[in-house]
C-alpha cells in the first residue's frame, strides 16, 4: 500500500511539474509582450530620421512614408497568428492652442507640439476577409490613461500627454499671472484648436483623454491615424510600425545568417517563429520596407525565457529525481519485507527466476495503478498551479500518462532490482526459521 | 538516568543492525534533503539573478532636465552631475553614461555631401548596457583611439561606412573627425545616431560641460528601484529622475509572475518529495513490527518504546540531512552555473533549513509506528499481522 502510494505522489509531482513545464513556456512568452513591440517597421528608403528623445525633427516633407493600406496583409504571413499586435504611427509637429486664434498671419506663435497619430481599438482588413482588432494600447501596454477615456476613430478626439495636460500650457501668452497657468490644465472635454506648420487652420480636438507613459509621449498629443495624416497633408500613409509578435528565443541555429544556409536548413528556419524569421516575413509581405528587430526586447526576453525555462527544467527533473528515489527506495522495503513469502515460495519449489518474475510482475501492477493515480492528481496539480499564477489551465495531455507509466515502471523496477536479485538467492531454511 | 545508556545502546543497535535497510533510509532522506537544499539556494539565487538578467533591457533610469522634452531647444543639464551618481544599487554596480544630442552634418571622409543626423556624445561607464545592441562590426583596436566613434547600423547604411572608415562632422562651422570602431544594431533610434566622445558632442554643439540627459541601468527588485529613484531625485531636486514606465511595468509584472511560479514549484515539489521519503521510510518502519513485539514483551513501555524509534529518527534525520544538503548546495552551484552561467552564491541559511526539514520529515515518518503502541507482542510472535 505505502509503496502505492510513494509511487502515485511521485507520479503526481512528475505529471505536474512536466505539464506546467511544457506549457509555461508560450505563457511566459505572452507575458513578455507587455514589454512592448520587439519588430520596427520602417520606409526602406528613408532619410535618416533625426530622432531625439522620440521625437523625430524631420520636417514633414522629408523622407519616406508607408500606405497604410497594405496593412492587414500583416495577417497573411506564414506565422500571422503569431503577431499579436501592431500599430502604425504618424508623427506630425503642430502648433495648438486651447482657444480659437483668428490667424492671418503665416505662421502662429508659441512653441510647436508633436502630434502621434496612430490607432487604438481599431479594425483592420485582412485580405481574406475577416477583420482583426489591434492597437497601441496592444502593442504599448504602458500607454495608460490617466483620465477619460481613448479617442473614437473616425471623430475629431486626442488624448494629451499629461505633462501637455498639466504645465504652462499649450498658448498660454507669456507673462501672464500664474494663476492662470494653473488654472489652464486641460481635462476631458475641453477643446485644443489645432495650426498646422504652414498657418492652415486644422481640426479642432476634443479631448477625451490625459495619458501616462512615462516616455516622450507625455508631451505630446494623441491622434486617430487619420487626423494626424489630415494634419501632416499625407492621407494614407504612416512612417513607423510596432509589431509585437510571439518568438522563440533565439538559439545558435537561429542566429545565423539565412543567406549562408542550405535551403532545408533554410526551411527549417522560416518556419520557426525566430524574430528574425518574421521580420523577413513582414519585409516580403510588405514591400519597401525595412523590419528591424527592437533587440533590447527580443534578446532580454530570449535570454530571460530560455533562462526560466532552464530552470523549470531542472526543477521538474528534482522532483523527477526525488520521487524516483523515494519510489525505489520503498519498492526496494517492500521486497525486504516479503522475506518470508520468498522462502516459503523457494521451499515449495519455485525457482530463483520464477521468483523474480513474479514479484517483479506485481511491482509493474503496482506501477501501473500508482502511476495511473498519480497522473489523475498531477492534472489537477497542474491545474491548480497554473490557475494560480497564470489563470490558465494547462491541457491534459495524454502523452503524459504514457511517459509516467514508462517511468514508474522504470522506477520500481529500478528501485527493486538489487533487493529481487538477493531475494532469488535467498536460501528458504533460515528464512522460514526465522533468522 | 540509569536506563540513559541502555537507550542508547538500543538505539545505536537499531540503527547498525540492518545495514540494508539503514542505507535505503539514508538513501531517501538524503535525497530528500539534498534536493531540497539545491532548489531552496537555487531559488533565492534564481530570484537574484533574475533582477540582473532584467537588465539586458538597458538602461531604466533617466536624469533628464526639468523641461527638456517640453519644446525643441530642449534643456540641458550640468556634465558635474554625473560624478555625483551612485555607483551600486543593492551591491551590484550602476552603469551610467551622459548623452549630449547634437543634430549635425555628417559625411564621410573625403566625401562632400552631408546630410543631417544625430549626433549623440558619450561619457561615462556601461554604454553597451544601458544602450544593449548588437555590434555587428566591431575593431577593439580602433576603440582605444582618442577620436574613436560608433556608428548606428541605418545610419552606418547611409553614409556607407564600415568600421575603420572616418567620419567628418560639423555643425554651424565648428567641425571633428572621427574613426569609426564599430557598428551598432538596436533597432531603435539609436540606428540612426553617430555616438562620439561627450567633448566632441560638447565642441560640435557649442554646449562645454553640458549634458541632454543620464541614462542608468539599475539593478534590484521592482521596489529597490523605486526607491533608488526616489533618493535620486530628492538629491538633485533640479533634474527629473523618472523611471522607464515601458520596462519598470513589465519588469514588476515578469518578476512577480516569474518569483511566484518559482517559488510555487519549488513548494510543491518540496511538500511533494517529503511526501515521497515519508511514504517511502514509512514502509520501513512497518517492519519495525517484530522490534516493538519484543520490546514490549520484555516490558518496555508504549512511551519508551515510541521515544526510542524518535531518538532513531531524529538521528538518522540528522545524519541524512547533513550529507543530503551538502550535496545539495554543491550541487545547486554547479547547477546555477548550467542555468545562469554564473555559480550560484550558496546561501548558509538553506542549509540549517534543510536539515531542519529532512528531520521534521524522518520523524514524521515514524509516524505510523504510534501505530505500533496496538501492536500485541504475543500475536507478532504467532507470525500473524
Amino acid at each position: 500500500m505505502l509503496t502505492l502510494a510513494a509511487l502515485a505522489l511521485g507520479m503526481a509531482v512528475a505529471t505536474a511539474a512536466l505539464s506546467v513545464s511544457l506549457d509555461v513556456g508560450d505563457r511566459l512568452a505572452l507575458e513578455f509582450r507587455s514589454l512592448g513591440a520587439n519588430l520596427l517597421v520602417t520606409p526602406e528608403a528613408d532619410s535618416l530620421p533625426l530622432e531625439i528623445g522620440g521625437v523625430d525633427y524631420r520636417p514633414a516633407n522629408a523622407g519616406a512614408y508607408l500606405p497604410e493600406a497594405d496593412l492587414g496583409k500583416l495577417k497573411t504571413i506564414f506565422w500571422r497568428f503569431n503577431i499579436k499586435a501592431f500599430a502604425p504611427i504618424l508623427e506630425v509637429q503642430v502648433k495648438a492652442a486651447p482657444y480659437d486664434m483668428d490667424y492671418v498671419s503665416d505662421t502662429p506663435p508659441g512653441p510647436a507640439y508633436t502630434v502621434i497619430g496612430t490607432w487604438v481599438n481599431h479594425e483592420v482588413k485582412i485580405p481574406d476577409g475577416t477583420t482583426y482588432v489591434t492597437g497601441i494600447e496592444k502593442t504599448n501596454p504602458w500607454w495608460q490613461l490617466k483620465e477619460g477615456r481613448w479617442f473614437t476613430e473616425g471623430k475629431n478626439e486626442c488624448v494629451v500627454g499629461k505633462n501637455v495636460a498639466m504645465k504652462k500650457l499649450l498658448g498660454v501668452p507669456p507673462g501672464s499671472p500664474p494663476e492662470l497657468r494653473s488654472r489652464n490644465d486641460l481635462k476631458p472635454g475641453d477643446e485644443i484648436f489645432t495650426f498646422k506648420m504652414n498657418g492652415h487652420m486644422g481640426p479642432r480636438l476634443h479631448v477625451v483623454g490625459v495619458l501616462d507613459t512615462g516616455g516622450p509621449e507625455d508631451n505630446a498629443i494623441v491622434v486617430p491615424l487619420d487626423v494626424a495624416q489630415t494634419l501632416a497633408d499625407k492621407p494614407g500613409q504612416y512612417r513607423r510600425l510596432y509589431v509585437s509578435a510571439l518568438t522563440k528565443p533565439e538559439d545558435a541555429f537561429g542566429r545565423r545568417d539565412p543567406k549562408s544556409m542550405t535551403p532545408a536548413e533554410f526551411d527549417r528556419w522560416y518556419c520557426s517563429p525566430y524574430i528574425s524569421a518574421i521580420a523577413l516575413q513582414i519585409s516580403q509581405e510588405l514591400k519597401g520596407t525595412e523590419v528591424r528587430v527592437i533587440r533590447r526586447v527580443a534578446e532580454g526576453e530570449g535570454t530571460i525565457l530560455t533562462r526560466v525555462r532552464t530552470l523549470l527544467w531542472l526543477v521538474t527533473f528534482a522532483a523527477l529525481l526525488a520521487a524516483a528515489l523515494a519510489v525505489g527506495a520503498s519498492a526496494a522495503a517492500s521486497v525486504i519485507e516479503r522475506r518470508t513469502e520468498i522462502g516459503l515460495m523457494k521451499a515449495l519449489g519455485a525457482g530463483s527466476g520464477l521468483v523474480g518474475v513474479l514479484l517483479a510482475a506485481e511491482q509493474l501492477l503496482v506501477a501501473f495503478v500508482g502511476g495511473g493515480i498519480g497522473y489523475a492528481v498531477g492534472i489537477l496539480l497542474a491545474r491548480l498551479l497554473g490557475e494560480k499564477i497564470f489563470g490558465f489551465t494547462p491541457e491534459p495531455k495524454l502523452f503524459l500518462l504514457f511517459i509516467v507509466l514508462v517511468l514508474a515502471s522504470l522506477i520500481t523496477l529500478l528501485g527493486s532490482a538489487y533487493p529481487l536479485r538477493r531475494a532469488s538467492r535467498y536460501d528458504p531454511a533460515p528464512i522460514l526459521r526465522g533468522e | 538516568m540509569r536506563n540513559f545508556s541502555m537507550f542508547w545502546r538500543i538505539v545505536r543497535r537499531l540503527i547498525t543492525a540492518n545495514y540494508g535497510r539503514l542505507f535505503v533510509i539514508l538513501l531517501a532522506l538524503g535525497a530528500g534533503a539534498a534536493i531540497t537544499a539545491a532548489l531552496l539556494n537555487l531559488q533565492i539565487d534564481a530570484k537574484r539573478r533574475l533582477t540582473t538578467e532584467f537588465r539586458a533591457l538597458g538602461a531604466n533610469v533617466i536624469v533628464a532636465p526639468r523641461d527638456a522634452n517640453a519644446n525643441s531647444s530642449g534643456g540641458t543639464l550640468e556634465q558635474g552631475l554625473l560624478a555625483g551618481l551612485p555607483t551600486e544599487n543593492a551591491g551590484k554596480p550602476v552603469p551610467a553614461v551622459a548623452f549630449l544630442y547634437v543634430i549635425g552634418e555628417v559625411a564621410k571622409a573625403g566625401e562632400i555631401r552631408h546630410q543631417a543626423a544625430v549626433i549623440a556624445g558619450t561619457e561615462g561607464q556601461g554604454l553597451t548596457q544601458v544602450r544593449p545592441g548588437r555590434r555587428t562590426e566591431y575593431f577593439a583596436e580602433v576603440e582605444r583611439d582618442a577620436a574613436a566613434c560608433e556608428i548606428g547600423a541605418k545610419a552606418a547604411a547611409q553614409f556607407k561606412v564600415h568600421a575603420g572608415d572616418l567620419l567628418h562632422l560639423r555643425n554651424q562651422g565648428r567641425e571633428a573627425t572621427c574613426k569609426v570602431f564599430a557598428v551598432v544594431a538596436t533597432g531603435g533610434a539609436e540606428d540612426t545616431q553617430i555616438f562620439t566622445k561627450l567633448g566632441v558632442a560638447q565642441m560640435l554643439a557649442d554646449l562645454p560641460g553640458r549634458i541632454s540627459l543620464v541614462q542608468l541601468s539599475v539593478t534590484g527588485t521592482p521596489d529597490s528601484i523605486a526607491r533608488f529613484i526616489a533618493a535620486l531625485a530628492q538629491r538633485m531636486p533640479g533634474a527629473d529622475v523618472h523611471g522607464i514606465k515601458q520596462l519598470a511595468e513589465a519588469e514588476g509584472k515578469l518578476y512577480n509572475r516569474i518569483s511566484g511560479l518559482l517559488s510555487t514549484t519549488v513548494i510543491i515539489v518540496l511538500l511533494l518529495t517529503s511526501l515521497c521519503v515519508m511514504a517511502g521510510m514509512s514502509n520501513v518502519a512497518i517492519e519495525r513490527k517484530n522490534d516493538v513485539g519484543l520490546m514490549k514483551a520484555i516490558g518496555g513501555s508504549v512511551r519508551r518504546v515510541v521515544r526510542l524509534f524518535l531518538a532513531e529518527a531524529i538521528l538518522m534525520g540528522i545524519v541524512g540531512g547533513v550529507i543530503g544538503s551538502a550535496i545539495g548546495i554543491v550541487g545547486s552551484i554547479w547547477l546555477g552555473k548550467s542555468v545562469f552561467g554564473v555559480a550560484a552564491q550558496p546561501r548558509w541559511i538553506v542549509y540549517p533549513v534543510s536539515v531542519g526539514i529532512t528531520i521534521i520529515v524522518s520523524v514524521a515518518s515514524a509516524f505510523p509506528l504510534r501505530r505500533l503502541a496496538s501492536v500485541r507482542p504475543a500475536s507478532v510472535f504467532r507470525g500473524e499481522a
